[in-house]
């Protein structure tokens, strides 16, 4: 029993640039590997039960860093370590198929985040209450509006409760009533996970719910500490 | 995959670490267990949207080799004219067992490519992905085999347990596009060139295969007939032919042994090279 729930040891990650064939050519001549550096050097150490916030402008690593913390990408030095099951919330509704009927869908989509069918077929009633799509939920999904199936696709997200919650802003799907009971929803995530990561442009909501707030900038954390001095932080960046 | 108990036993764990990639002949077969709720839903949403939308819908997977078969055995009939009644038959098993193997080697060579964002979301076994692709042509060749039935009958074959070789045989296609194509997948990423490759060695296979011809005409033709029953190819298709009509498998036992030995090595280097390169390949996507 630790009390640390995510340790990040100095990740460094590479993306590598495609190359057609004069490049590749090009390349073997001068000896060089054309790459970019998505994330340097990050040392981050996350205890149980804290809720961080990561900012920075667009292509500064924020997903890349959740991503790696989920074990999408390996990092090419340093080492990742996590106490418990992980879940990223990103992009909600991932492999929705068009020609299969939203519970379907629910099933489908709840496998690819990984839950057993035991499991999915138990809360499927308790997902399909949550979408608030009704009968809709035996039509099948291509004719759907877009916010009914960021609702299916939420409420399938949302009925797991993992150790260690990553969210990649997410917040903001469906009509400004259901807008109200997802965040909601999330909230309470938030609150039922140990640890949380989240991704996000609103710094209202970073300032309320976080306990520290890490700026990262080109692939490097800048500063880490306090939401407000974070944010701060944040906007003397943008200068 | 459940949920672990909560709590109590949350020990630090090291994400991304790799397992050995000499044992992922081994690993594959316990992730596909391990995420067969999975493979199961992803393998029913490609065959639903291969056919949606069509008044005919799953009665194309046995139209569809019907038809092609209809061309080549008219094609053969100009060529050489006056071949044996079953002749058309065989194309049409060559048609579907070919079909299978080459659909399920470019759908698993194709696999990562295609699912750049689910990869991108969530992490699970990515092995998953070949697998599905070709478990979607293997269910999809399973139903195109339903034709067997009509065929029996018509032309009074006997129904013994040698039909058991039929699905044995569309496995085993099956079975070795899996391994070449998840040897490809990740190089795929690396540079599309696989996969244009991949299609035209599909294309070409297609002749030097007994789909248009059957072993037995093979060993008619001397030197280069039997050459060319070295090809992996020719042990499935034979299966199932030889199955259809009722017998064991008759080839040399030479070639038997050889196929099996070549589709299970191409299984395990498969899985070696996807297990070792995959992670790597998936930051070109």
């Amino acid at each position: 029993m630790t009390d640390t729930s995510i340790q990040l040891e100095g990740i460094t990650l590479h993306f590598p640039k495609q190359r057609n064939i004069f490049g590749i050519v090009a390349d073997f001549f001068k000896k060089k590997e054309r790459k970019f550096t998505a994330l340097s050097g990050i040392d981050l150490e996350i205890k149980q039960g804290e809720v961080i916030g990561i900012i920075g402008r667009n292509g500064s690593g924020k997903s890349t860093l959740l991503r790696v913390i989920s074990g999408i990408y390996p990092p090419d030095e340093g080492e990742v370590y996590a106490a418990g099951d992980i879940s990223l919330l990103a992009g909600l509704g991932t492999g929705f198929s068009a020609h299969q009927t939203g519970r379907e869908n629910a099933l489908l989509y709840g496998s690819i985040l990984g839950h057993g069918e035991m499991e999915m077929r138990s809360k499927l009633e308790e997902i399909i209450d949550f979408s608030e799509l009704g009968s809709f939920i035996d039509e099948p999904l291509r004719t759907y509006s877009a916010g009914m199936k960021a609702r299916l696709g939420l409420a399938v997200a949302s009925a797991i409760n993992p150790n260690i919650l990553l969210i990649d802003e997410v917040l903001g799907v469906g009509d400004p009533n259901f807008r109200e009971k997802s965040k909601k929803k999330i909230l309470d995530m938030v609150k039922g996970a140990s640890t949380v990561v989240i991704v996000s442009h609103s710094f209202g909501l970073m300032t309320d719910i976080c306990d520290r707030v890490v700026l990262l900038d080109h692939g490097k954390i800048v500063t880490q500490g306090d939401p407000q001095d974070s944010i701060k932080a944040y906007y003397d960046l943008e200068g | 995959m459940m949920q672990e108990n909560e709590g109590a036993s949350l020990v630090l764990r090291q994400i991304g670490v790799k397992s050995n990639s000499l044992l992922a002949p081994f690993h594959t077969l316990t992730e596909i267990r391990k995420n067969r709720f999975l493979v199961r839903n992803l393998v029913r949403r490609e065959v639903r949207a291969r056919y949606r939308n069509a008044a005919l819908g799953y009665a194309w997977t046995v139209l569809e080799p019907a038809l092609l078969a209809s061309v080549y055995w008219f094609l053969f009939i100009m060529l050489s004219g006056n071949p044996d009644k079953m002749y058309a038959v065989w194309v049409l098993i060559g048609v579907i067992v070919w079909g299978c193997f080459s659909k399920s080697l470019n759908a698993a060579t194709n696999s990562l490519t295609r699912n750049v964002r689910t990869m991108h979301l969530v992490y699970f076994p990515r092995s998953i992905f070949p697998v599905s692709g070709v478990g979607a042509n293997l269910v999809v060749t399973l139903m195109s085999c339903m034709v067997i039935i009509p065929i029996i009958y018509i032309y009074d074959l006997p129904v013994t347990l040698h039909l058991l070789w039929v699905p044995i045989g569309v496995f085993m296609a099956g079975f070795m596009a899996l391994g070449f194509g998840m040897m490809m997948a990740p190089l795929n990423c690396v540079q599309r060139d696989v996969q244009h490759l991949i299609r035209f060695i599909t294309r070409a296979g297609f002749f030097v295969s007994p789909v248009m011809w059957t072993a037995e005409m093979a060993m008619e033709r001397g030197a280069w007939g039997e050459a060319a029953l070295w090809n992996p190819m020719v042990l499935p298709i034979t299966m199932v032919r030889h199955g259809l009509e009722g017998k064991m498998v008759e080839l040399p036992s030479a070639v038997i042994l050889s196929s099996v030995v070549v589709a299970i090595a191409i299984y395990v280097v498969g899985t070696i090279v996807f297990s070792k390169y995959e992670r790597g390949a998936v930051k070109y996507l």
